[in-house]
Order: C-alpha cells, then sequence, then structure tokens
C-alpha cells in the first residue's frame, strides 16, 4: 500500500514536472521568435484573466462560452448513447440484423462529421445543427464497441445460465449485459472525446455567437493567437477532466475486474 | 444399482462428418458413469448433447422417458473452461442456478452456505474470481453444480485445466463430495487414471467417430489406492482397450 502510495506520489510528480517542462520550452520558443503568432504562456494567461474577466470581443465571458458548449456536447454525446447502445446491443444479439444492413451503416461510418455540415446548414436549424454533428462523432464509436463487445461475450457464461434453463431474456440481462458493460463504458469514454473533437465544427455552422470553438474561430478572425491558444486549452482541459471522472467512475463500478488497465 | 435414469441412443453428425456412432448406453441412478475417450474424439460434444444444449442430428437423450432439456429437467453442468462469472462474487456465482430456477431466498440461503461448505470455501463468498486459484474456480464450478441439487450431473474434463497436483486433490475432493451428497453423475475424461479412481462404471470411446468401445464395472473399494494392484491391473486393461487398433 505504502508502495502504491509512493508510485502515485511520482507519477503526480513527473506529470508536473512535464507541464513545466512544456511549458518552459513554450516561453523560450516564443522569446526566441518575438512575434505575435507566437505568444508566450504569459500573454496566454493574461488573455485567458481577459476573457474571463471582461469577456470576448462582444463582451461574452468565458464562463458563457464553456457552458453553451457543455449543454451541446452534453446533448449530442447523450443522443449517441441513447442511441447506439440499444442499437448495438441488438444488432449484436441479432447479427443478421447487423449483416443484412451493413451495406448502408458501414459508409457512413467513414465520412467524418466536418463533410456533413453542408447537409446539416440545408437540413436543420439552431441547436439540433450542434447536436447532429456532435451526435454523428460521438455516435459510431459507441455503437460499433457496444456491437462487437456483444459477439464477444464468452459463450461459457451463456451455457452456464442456459443449463440451468434460463430464458433469453435472463441471459441478455444477466449475462451479456454485465459483460459488455465494460466495453460500453470504453466507447463512451472515446465517444466523449470525439465529441470535443467535433465542437468546433459543430459552433461553425450553429449560427449562435457563443460557444468555445465559437471563440476560437472569432478570434481566428482577427488573427489574436493569445486568445485562440486559451481556446485550445480550455478544450484539452474540460475533455482530459471529464476522462479522468470517468475513468474513476469506471474503477469504481468495474471493482470486479483485475487490474482495470484503463490508463 | 439404482433404477435407470438417462437413456441415450445417439448419433451424431457435424458438417457432414460423423462424430458420434451408436452410442447407445443408459445412466442409473446415483452412478458415477465415467465416459473416457482419447482427446478429440468428440467428448464435448457428447457432453453437451448429454445436457441437452445440443440436438442430435439422429437419436435422442431422455431422461424419465421425456427428451432431456435444461428447461425441464434439474440439470447442472461442470465445464472444461474456466466458467467463474467474473462480475459475480462467488456466492452470487454458486447461487446462480437456484436464483435462474426462482428457489425461495431461504431455500438459496441454505443451500448455498450447504455447498460452499461442502467445497471447502467458507471465507470467500466475497470474493471476485480474479481474485482466487485455478483450483477454487473449479471448486465454484462444482459448488454452482451442486447448490441446485440436480438429479442430473454432468462433468466435461473438469480438471483437465489444473496442474497434476491440484487434479489429484480435486479427484479426492470430489469423491468426498460425491460420498457426502451422492447424484446422478456423468463424468468426462481422457485421463484413464483419473477414470478409474472415480469411476462406479466406464465406458470407453473409440477415436473419431466415436464408437463404444468397452464397459467396466469397478469394484474397487473407496477410498481407492493409485498403486495398490487390483487398481493398476483396472488402469491397464483399459489403457490396453484404449491402445487397440481398429
Amino acid at each position: 500500500m505504502a508502495f502504491r502510495y509512493q508510485e502515485q506520489m511520482k507519477t503526480i510528480f513527473y506529470n508536473i514536472v512535464s507541464l513545466i517542462g512544456v511549458a518552459v520550452l513554450w516561453s523560450l520558443f516564443s522569446w526566441w521568435q518575438n512575434s505575435p503568432f507566437f505568444p508566450s504562456p504569459r500573454a496566454i494567461w493574461v488573455a485567458f484573466v481577459g476573457l474571463v474577466s471582461k469577456g470576448d470581443v462582444e463582451g461574452i465571458g468565458l464562463g458563457l462560452h464553456i457552458w453553451k458548449s457543455l449543454v451541446r456536447i452534453f446533448a449530442g454525446f447523450s443522443a449517441a448513447c441513447v442511441l447506439g447502445i440499444p442499437l448495438g446491443l441488438l444488432m449484436g444479439l441479432y447479427p443478421k440484423l447487423y449483416n443484412r444492413t451493413r451495406s448502408v451503416i458501414e459508409p457512413v461510418r467513414f465520412i467524418p462529421p466536418i463533410a456533413w455540415i453542408p447537409v446539416a446548414i440545408v437540413l436543420l436549424v439552431g441547436f439540433s445543427r450542434y447536436a447532429f454533428l456532435i451526435w454523428l462523432g460521438a455516435f459510431f464509436p459507441i455503437f460499433i464497441t457496444t456491437l462487437l463487445s456483444v459477439t464477444r461475450v464468452n459463450p461459457v457464461h451463456i451455457n452456464v445460465a442456459k443449463v440451468f434453463g434460463a430464458s433469453r431474456l435472463y441471459i441478455v440481462r444477466k449475462i451479456v449485459f454485465p459483460s459488455v458493460l465494460p466495453d460500453i463504458a470504453t466507447g463512451m469514454r472515446v465517444g466523449l472525446g470525439i465529441a470535443w473533437m467535433c465542437i468546433v465544427a459543430a459552433e461553425m455552422i450553429g449560427g449562435e455567437m457563443v460557444g468555445i470553438g465559437r471563440l476560437i474561430l472569432k478570434y481566428a478572425e482577427l488573427i489574436r493567437m493569445a486568445e485562440i491558444i486559451v481556446g485550445m486549452l480550455v478544450i484539452g482541459i474540460i475533455g482530459f477532466i471529464m476522462n479522468e471522472i470517468f475513468i474513476i467512475v469506471e474503477r469504481r463500478i468495474f471493482r470486479w475486474r483485475s487490474q482495470v488497465s484503463i490508463d | 444399482m439404482g433404477k435407470e435414469l438417462v437413456d441415450v441412443n445417439i448419433s451424431h453428425k457435424f458438417n457432414g462428418m460423423s462424430i458420434l456412432e451408436d452410442i447407445n448406453f443408459k445412466v442409473n441412478e446415483n452412478e458415477f458413469l465415467v465416459i473416457v475417450g482419447p482427446t478429440g474424439c468428440g467428448k464435448t460434444t457428447m457432453a453437451n448433447l448429454l445436457a441437452g444444449l445440443v440436438k442430435p442430428t439422429d437419436g435422442g437423450v431422455t431422461m424419465n422417458g421425456e427428451v432431456i432439456s435444461p428447461k425441464i429437467h434439474n440439470i447442472s453442468f461442470v465445464f472444461q473452461e474456466p466458467s467463474c462469472i467474473p462480475w459475480r462474487t462467488l456466492w452470487d456465482d454458486i447461487v446462480i442456478g437456484l436464483e435462474i430456477k426462482k428457489a425461495d431466498p431461504q431455500t438459496v440461503d441454505q443451500r448455498g452456505k450447504k455447498v460452499i461448505q461442502l467445497v471447502g470455501l467458507e471465507g470467500y463468498e466475497d470474493y471476485f474470481p480474479w481474485q482466487i486459484s485455478g483450483g477454487m474456480k473449479q471448486r465454484v464450478a462444482i459448488a454452482r453444480a451442486y447448490a441446485t441439487d440436480p438429479d442430473f450431473l454432468l462433468m466435461d474434463e473438469p480438471f483437465g485445466h489444473l496442474d497434476a497436483q491440484t487434479r489429484y486433490l480435486m479427484q479426492i475432493e470430489i469423491m468426498r463430495v460425491w460420498e457426502k451428497e451422492k447424484k446422478t453423475v456423468v463424468f468426462i475424461t481422457n485421463n484413464i487414471e483419473e477414470a478409474v479412481y472415480l469411476a462406479t462404471r466406464i465406458i470407453v470411446l473409440s477415436k473419431l467417430p466415436a464408437r463404444i468401445k468397452g464397459e467396466y464395472h469397478i469394484n474397487i473399494n473407496r477410498p481407492r489406492d493409485l498403486t495398490s494392484p487390483e487398481f493398476l491391473n483396472m488402469r491397464l486393461e483399459i489403457t490396453k482397450q484404449c491402445e487397440v487398433v481398429e
């Protein structure tokens, strides 16, 4: 136990060292370049404080930008879970359903969300545009991992139930579902990552002037790198925090797994 | 000898290839019938057929006159591969059969405690499978099979994955459990020594397609001594039978 604690402290220490290292290198580089296109960490900090206290060029605070983006991510991601998990389970349990619709499903998977922008603009309005693009990004990892996981359930576990005369419903509820749950969680984690990656694309077409992606685009037009980098870092850090929370929750729920190797 | 319980009368093909040919035998109540056969002779297929998990292409298996089915009959199965359910504690795993058969909580509690004691897993009720050894996992599988108080208990090479020493200990263990609580058992193995040690009767299968090559009643007193002359004689006889070229 003491050893594990020590190991954790070491991990935290080295992470801090890495962060400081990158900041130092970054400072040196921007000092050497001495250009408005390579703002120093200090300048980025100043931009951050400015965005928080005074807001952006239109007076919209960073907090509101973050909040709006979070709501959109949550909407798109939830829709992806609500559709992806049951559909993955269904098609995993009835592989014929998947095999016979494969030619419809699979090609869609390879169309990048950005390519859907014109379609989204034509067909959708307002909030649904954001939700749709984020949903597109998050849906497939969730759907595909669930689907594949169902086909990989250990047949012995199914037979254990079968030999006691278990119904199909029992097998699905008590054997298949718990056994795919960890994979669903992994799919959700991947999906969440991709949802964040889609936020800029989604906010390009959403119309509203608020959101982290929109913030980046606004300052891109003004070529103000410090604010752009603040936006980028905010996305990175929030995504990181969400992922960490996810991992902690997974560890709690799936305590039955041996050393959960998800980090 | 008890009355006839299971009547086996099967031939089975898989993808057009004959696996089992004219396998006819009966299983009597409370006997410990061991089926011995070389690796790859269709033993696992036979176990699945006997449990009603797979339907034979020809003939059938009946229990008390009815076609065998896990939905009707009280069957238990100890699988060859490790079968502990990873997300269940040992306790929850052991009582899964009772849960499926919707036993009342009192029975679950009583039966669960009894079989845990029977296989010597007291104190491990709240462990998860990854925390225990291979031998213990097989004990869980046996306890789980016993928990439902089955009328017919199938064991498909249950010790095949264990190391020699654990295997030997488990053989002693399974005999101890069986003598305490007699069940009708069909035990499948490729190990002749194991067969002679456990069986009241042995059926020897040939290579693929499997046919019945011989049948032996083993009347050696228990606990059996692996090195006694009568044990070794029996072992030799069956080994010879297995080596006969057809």
